[in-house]
């Protein structure tokens, strides 16, 4: 069954609301798909109804609902005098501005504190803008150097640690590569004494790394260097 | 729409607050509807406070078996909107004759409140001012149908018509607007 342009237009919300059956929906397409005036038109009126879709509610002027209440429950009463003062107090006394107080309170405070002011002997000199300024100023500069340090130091340790995990590796794999039919291998002979001389060296080219950590940075490597030395005098 | 009967039920024992949650409930709703329909802020507002007043004094003619309350509001929104349709139509064929003129377009737009224009945005004035050129009776079709999205029957509720002449409506109502759009230079995209 080929449909005409009327029943096309006619039944246009029935297939765009999805509110037809299988084989009305076959002969819409198959008439839009050959109409040259009907094509455009339902890509017109799907379009639209995709935007007006997404259109958002507007949001009516705050004053609507005071207005429509004033005219149908009557003005509100007026409070004035000390009834006024009573009802503001009665605001005060709520939970929520008790919360509200406490927060505001309590970044004061911080701020206060940061800016460097002594709670223990508080002085009103301290309060002053330039000296606050100034606090402030020394105080983010402090922070900033031992952040500062703080990562440095990090840094160092790191390094440390890595190095020596390297000086612990390194004859794990020396040890494998010696071949199984080494000449200086004598058989029947104690495993200790050639053993004996690696350890020396590894004890030696941990010190030389040591050595070199202390000239970069020497605030950190002293005592390890101080330690190792006098480890070295003993084994001597 | 059981807490809207309960709401209108203290209402008419003349507790204050439930009427108070009953604006608030819907008053958005029907400044849209009204908005739609006229195109200005400030004839929406007045028509919603109408509404609103219309409301309460028939409060007790209201019959939750007969339907939603929200689809009684509508009603009686619609109702007033037909009203200020007829009302203003001197004026607004006056307006249509002004209308004609590019400068006289110039200044009505421009003459709008900023926060209205924040409000339309582009996509919203196009369809707004297509909607303002569609006759009355397939613009709150539409209107209730997309810009609400009413169901059909709460529709044939609210205009009292048949089914039938609910969804010719719309269908007419969405082609005239499509056609509109484009006549005005919109494109699908």
């Amino acid at each position: 069954m080929t449909w005409t342009c009327e029943q096309t237009e006619a039944r246009l919300s029935d297939y765009l609301d999805l509110a037809m059956t299988a084989r009305d929906r076959a002969a819409f397409d198959a008439h839009v798909n050959t109409c040259e005036s009907c094509a455009p038109m339902v890509a017109n009126v799907s379009h639209l109804l995709t935007r007006m879709h997404t259109m958002e509610q507007i949001e009516p002027p705050p004053r609507l609902v005071y207005a429509i209440l004033d005219q149908t429950l009557g003005p509100r009463d007026r409070v004035t005098g000390w009834d006024a003062v009573l009802a503001w107090f009665r605001g005060v006394g709520t939970v929520r501005f008790a919360y509200g107080a406490v927060s505001m309170v309590a970044t004061l405070a911080i701020f206060v504190t940061a800016a460097g002011f002594n709670w223990r002997k508080p002085r009103l000199a301290d309060l002053r803008p330039d000296v606050v300024f100034r606090n402030a100023d020394r105080e983010a500069h402090l922070v900033y150097g031992r952040g500062v340090k703080f990562v440095n130091d990090l840094r160092v340790v790191n390094e440390i640690q890595s190095r020596l995990r390297q000086d612990s590796e390194i004859p794990t794999s020396n040890e494998s590569t010696v071949p199984p039919s080494s000449p200086d291998k004598h058989p029947g002979s104690s495993e200790s004494s050639p053993s004996a001389p690696k350890q020396q060296n590894r004890a030696n080219d941990v010190m030389r790394r040591m050595e070199v950590l202390a000239d970069e940075m020497p605030f950190v490597a002293a005592p390890w260097m101080m330690r190792g030395e006098a480890g070295s005098r003993r084994t001597r | 729409m059981e807490q809207d009967a309960q709401l209108v039920q203290q209402c008419l024992q003349g507790v204050g607050s439930a009427w108070e949650e009953l604006v608030r409930r819907h008053s958005r709703r029907i400044f849209n509807i009204c908005y739609r329909f006229t195109g200005n802020g400030t004839e929406a507002e007045d028509l919603s406070q109408e509404v609103f007043l219309r409301v309460y004094r028939t409060l007790g003619s209201y019959r939750s078996a007969h339907g939603g309350f929200a689809t009684w509001v509508t009603s009686v929104t619609r109702n007033l909107l037909i009203d200020h349709y007829r009302r203003t139509k001197r004026d607004r064929q006056t307006d249509s004759l002004d209308d004609a003129m590019p400068v006289v377009e110039n200044k009505e737009s421009a003459g709008r409140r900023p926060d209205e224009q924040v409000l339309l945005g582009e996509l919203s004035s196009q369809v707004q001012t297509a909607l303002k050129k569609l006759s009355p009776e397939l613009r709150e079709a539409v209107i209730l149908r997309d810009l609400q999205q009413l169901e059909y029957m709460e529709i044939q509720q609210v205009l009292a018509v048949p089914e039938g002449t609910v969804k010719s409506r719309i269908n007419r109502g969405r082609i005239e607007l499509a056609r509109i759009l484009q006549q005005m230079g919109v494109r699908p995209s």
